[in-house]
């Protein structure tokens, strides 16, 4: 990640007509607006979020006192933010598999040269685009239990109805297939992107060797795509733990909290309960998974380049 | 990115932002739009943001109020915004109080006030200023009044009290024969007595005798059990840093009681809210456990109802209730007009309060109350004494409706009431849950 | 790990950009047939959303609310819904909020990140090691962890319920600025020397040659980063509370409790709301999705 591989030798000139103090002006005064922003906005925050952690701070101004650890003692007590982080591991994990894998899907079969490209894409893409609250208005719609599309279609075919949003066994499925609607578009982009980068002439020479088209996509294609997989999988890890729009929105964290993600339960504590100080704590545990898997993927992505 | 000149002088007006919004909104919009920009010109009018809670038929009631109220006003025009009952209105109140711009006047349940008030997030009433528009204490009574208060400060000035009342058929009633001579339902005193009511009014239904659907619903599970705790004699205290103070003999044998009814015989086993209000509505029970609020439902069902006090099963009359009540939000910038306007139209909307009655909700101000109109109105004057038995939360400041205590009720309580668990077990666990929220630093 | 992530996109964007999307060109084999059928089915289920609810919106709310599922409802199509939803004025309100703040985020983001990344990618200054290095580590900072710390920001600062406590917090955006970087790395270097020679200033570079010659780059991020304030829903759901302030997806979530369960309205409410950034791809629909391949492995 060093620097130096971003940055070429410049060209002797440059460095001789620009000195030195110079250089040291220019650069800062090109880095300031957007550092004011970065310290005010991003750095002081994020200390000042740790320093309200170790304090009973709280919406209405009471209790500002430092009050050392014992907000993050008793969050590790606490179930119910053990529970929330449950369920937003939960969601992470039975949402990234198919975040991924209907992506890649979507991807090779418009990757075999499908004509009218654009019909495609803007299909699987086009949800991307809409705001969370819009999905959710559509899903909450179609899994109404008695109105439903989705309802009217399982007793159609002869099923049983399902109280999507309202079973605690069902509604985190609920949630997983409305974000897979939403957002597998973006992946399936950066497939299609990669898949379309893949030389033609690996291709070619497997045609030669009278490689049908399914061994081209699993000697080939998926091999070659290794490096996106891996890129996608992480990033979707990173974006799964963030959940929260669409469980607010459609079954506000129940029903039993079975739906209720960490992030939400970090908005109820500080603004519901008031005890801001408590979930700075709760929000810098979930800081600390988030830097975890994101250390994961240094690791990752290290190994891979090295 | 024209527009952005106009984010970096004052805040922009609703209709500026209107006006502005026909740009995008095309052609379509701009019919609509000009009719506002004009009335925009005539005069200075206050605007009053106004926060509340209540949608459904309560919501239009008080859209009509607002209405009377803006047409009687000329000097101001209030703008509700109605956010969804429960922690999301509750949140983003206090959110926009220690924001310092929220609305100059919002509905707030007398029981949350506590959760408020001592943290500054809304401010006391101007007792002289109210007295200016005709409002006293003396219009109020006792119970409520002295609810509204906080260190001796008046913080909330109630609307109403609406409390958790019985709902009967006076047909299946009659037809079972527990019909008492003045044509209303005779009384019953006791657990087993009321059972025997309602499962004679069973044998008239061949459905259920009573309704009460709860599924999911800490509210609706607190208000009836609240109720029967109360009618035990019983007090329930929660002081932060010390363990609930509650007589659990009491608490364990309502939810006895309750769990005891959903045998699918006398109640429905399993059903939520809206299941119960559809059954009693369609005739197939005798009666209804409900809020006061669905009195209009009831009406435009065109069934055969009449109203009362949910019956003393435990010797002492009690009613879960509470009031909605209108509080002053924490200003940073005060403006004395607008203050003056916000008095002015809540004393209007009291005075007015008529209306909200015929929505079922027992008015808190007692003049409208002691109204010959009032008297006329059935069935609300035959639950009207429960004003006097009413029985708010107890208070803490996480207590009240639309809480999370109340969810965490529902938590420990709804298996006791399907059947699944022992009601002292049920009751211990949420006893546990309470303890721990009173250890928890109080943050206000 | 930066690196990777940054790195990663550029060669097979640059490339990409060369070839376009290979499309290519075979005879119809079952096996292509097959791969029709197949993406015809999901592209069927991915539009049955949009069509449920259009048909949805242009029923009455009586037909909308029958118990009976029907594509065609009994009593015909009808734009009331859409018609009340204009009367009542909030989505034109919500989505000029929406675009004077998703507009402000992306200017201010664009300038910011634009120039830090010049002074990263073409000046030898002192602590720019230093400064690289926080700015990448700035990358995994989730927003949600910052909500407490930012929304106390906002209190001390006077800003809840103004536009500004919206917008400001929105253009830091590290990765974009690595982004740009690494583009401008790539522009060579002989364009800027006569520049030079002549005397010119390194602003006068920044913006007469190199900024010229992002314009791709630069319309990528835009994209980007205007989709995303866009959408925003958590930030301006805790910033703002004045129904007035609010952007179009924290207004949608006021909808049902205030019009209580309309489902035609909340339908045509939804598919207004929808609708700019749906024309929008449908006009541009190349450049943003070339914009989200380009940006989109650098996170976000």
């Amino acid at each position: 990640m060093s620097t130096s591989t971003l940055s070429r030798p410049r060209p002797e000139n440059l460095r001789t007509s620009l000195n030195r103090s110079n250089n040291n002006l220019s650069g800062w005064a090109f880095a300031t607006p957007f550092l004011v922003f970065f310290l005010v906005f991003l750095v002081w925050p994020i200390l000042y979020g740790f320093y309200m952690s170790l304090t009973g701070k709280s919406l209405t101004g009471a209790n500002d006192s430092l009050i050392g650890f014992a907000n993050y003692a008793e969050a590790l007590a606490d179930a119910d933010m053990w529970h929330s982080l449950g369920n937003t591991l939960y969601f992470t994990v039975i949402s990234t598999v198919p975040l991924v894998l209907v992506a890649l899907v979507m991807a090779a079969l418009l990757n075999v040269g499908l004509p009218a490209q654009w019909l495609w894409r803007l299909s699987y893409f086009a949800p991307y685009l809409l705001a969370s609250t819009v999905v959710s208005l559509f899903f909450t719609w179609m899994y109404n239990p008695q109105l439903g599309l989705i309802n009217e279609f399982l007793t159609g075919i002869g099923l049983p109805r399902v109280a999507w949003l309202n079973d605690p066994n069902v509604a985190m499925w609920a949630i997983v297939i409305a974000t897979l609607w939403w957002t597998v578009g973006f992946n399936f982009l950066l497939y299609l992107a990669a898949m379309q980068n893949i030389p033609a002439q690996h291709y070619e020479a497997a045609s030669l060797d009278g490689a049908g088209a399914w061994r081209q996509f699993f000697s080939i294609t998926l091999p070659q795509l290794t490096p996106t997989t891996v890129m996608i999988v992480l990033l979707q890890i990173l974006a799964s733990l963030k959940i929260f729009d669409q469980v607010y929105q459609m079954t506000a964290g129940g029903p039993a909290g079975s739906t209720r993600p960490v992030v939400q339960y970090i908005f109820e504590t500080g603004f519901t309960g008031y005890r801001l100080g408590y979930s700075a704590a709760i929000s810098y545990i979930f800081f600390g998974l988030i830097v975890v898997v994101s250390v994961m993927q240094f690791v990752i992505t290290r190994r891979r380049s090295a | 990115m024209k527009h952005f000149e106009s984010l970096t002088g004052k805040q922009l007006s609703r209709r500026q932002l209107l006006a502005g919004s026909a740009l995008v909104g095309g052609g379509l919009m701009a019919a609509t739009l000009t009719g506002c920009g004009g009335a925009a010109q005539a005069a200075p009018v206050q605007d009053i943001d106004f926060w509340h809670l209540l949608s459904g038929g309560d919501g239009i009631k008080m859209q009509a109020m607002i209405n009377a109220a803006n047409q009687a006003n000329p000097g101001f025009t209030v703008h509700p915004t109605v956010l969804a009952w429960g922690p999301p209105y509750y949140t983003k109140l206090a959110m926009a109080s220690a924001g310092g711009r929220p609305p100059e006047v919002a509905i707030m349940h007398a029981s949350r006030v506590p959760g408020y008030a001592p943290g500054g997030l809304i401010e006391p009433w101007d007792l002289d200023l109210l007295a200016e528009n005709g409002v006293t204490a003396a219009d109020f009574a006792p119970r409520i009044w002295e609810k509204s208060q906080q260190d001796g400060k008046v913080f909330s000035i109630a609307l109403d009290s609406h409390p958790f009342i019985m709902f009967y058929n006076t047909d299946v009633a009659a037809k079972a024969g527990v019909l008492g001579s003045n044509g209303q339902l005779g009384e019953v005193s006791s657990p087993q007595e009321f059972k025997a009511m309602a499962l004679e009014m069973q044998k008239v239904t061949k459905a259920h005798g009573l309704s009460f659907g709860y599924l999911g619903s800490g509210s609706q599970m607190w208000r009836l059990f609240y109720t029967l705790y109360k009618q035990h004699g019983a007090d329930m205290e929660l002081t932060p840093g010390q363990p609930m103070k509650v007589d659990r003999d009491a608490a364990v044998e309502s939810l006895e009681f309750m769990a005891s009814l959903f045998d699918d015989t006398i109640a429905a086993q399993a059903g939520d809210i809206s299941t119960g209000i559809a059954e009693f509505a369609r005739g197939s029970s005798g009666m209804l456990f409900s809020g006061v609020w669905e009195l209009p439902t009831m009406k435009k069902a065109g069934i055969p109802v009449d109203a009362a006090t949910i019956p003393t099963l435990y010797g002492t009359p009690a009613s879960y209730a509470d009031s909605h009540s209108f509080v002053l939000p924490r200003q940073l910038n005060h403006n004395e007009d607008k203050r003056r306007d916000v008095y002015k139209f809540v004393t209007d909307v009291l005075k007015g309060s008529l209306s909200w009655a015929e929505a079922g909700h027992i008015p808190g101000y007692q003049p409208v109350v002691q109204s010959q109109a009032y008297r006329d109105l059935t069935p609300q004057i035959h639950y009207a004494n429960a004003a006097d038995i009413i029985a708010y939360d107890p208070e803490a400041w996480f207590s009240g409706s639309g809480s999370d205590w109340q969810t965490y009720f529902a938590e420990n309580v709804q298996n006791v009431l399907l059947g699944r668990d022992k009601a002292a077990a049920g009751w211990d666990a949420f006893e546990q849950r309470t303890n721990t929220l009173l250890s928890r630093p109080n943050p206000v | 790990m930066a690196t990777a992530t940054i790195t990663r996109p550029a060669p097979q964007t640059t490339q990409a950009r060369k070839s376009g999307f290979r499309q290519p060109r075979r005879k119809l084999t079952i096996g292509r047939i097959a791969a029709i059928v197949v993406a015809g089915f999901i592209a069927v289920l991915w539009l049955i959303p949009f069509a449920w609810a259009t048909v949805t919106a242009f029923k009455s709310e009586t037909d909308a609310a029958a118990p009976d599922v029907t594509w065609v409802p009994p009593s015909g199509f009808t734009p009331d819904a859409f018609v009340k939803v204009f009367q009542d004025g909030n989505i034109p309100l919500w989505t000029w909020n929406s675009l004077y703040t998703s507009a402000a985020i992306t200017a201010i983001t664009l300038v910011i990140s634009a120039l830090v990344a010049y002074a990263l990618s073409r000046i030898d200054f002192k602590g720019k090691k230093v400064l690289m290095t926080v700015i990448i580590a700035s990358i995994i900072i989730p927003p949600p962890v910052l909500i407490i710390p930012l929304f106390y920001q906002m209190l001390a600062l006077n800003l809840v319920d103004t536009s500004w406590a919206i917008i400001l917090p929105q253009v830091i955006h590290p990765a974009m600025v690595f982004v740009l970087k690494k583009f401008f790395d790539q522009i060579p270097r002989e364009l800027e020397e006569a520049a030079v020679m002549d005397g010119a200033s390194r602003l006068r570079i920044f913006t007469q040659i190199i900024l010229p010659l992002s314009r791709p780059i630069l319309a990528a991020v835009a994209i980007f980063v205007f989709i995303g304030a866009w959408n925003n829903f958590l930030w301006p759901f805790i910033a703002t509370n004045d129904g007035g302030l609010l952007t179009l997806p924290v207004g949608l979530q006021t909808i049902k409790s205030a019009y209580g369960i309309q489902y035609a309205q909340n339908m045509a409410s939804a598919l207004l709301a929808a609708l700019p950034l749906i024309l929008v791809f449908l006009f541009f629909q190349r450049q943003i999705i070339k914009g989200v391949a380009t940006t989109g492995l650098a996170g976000t």
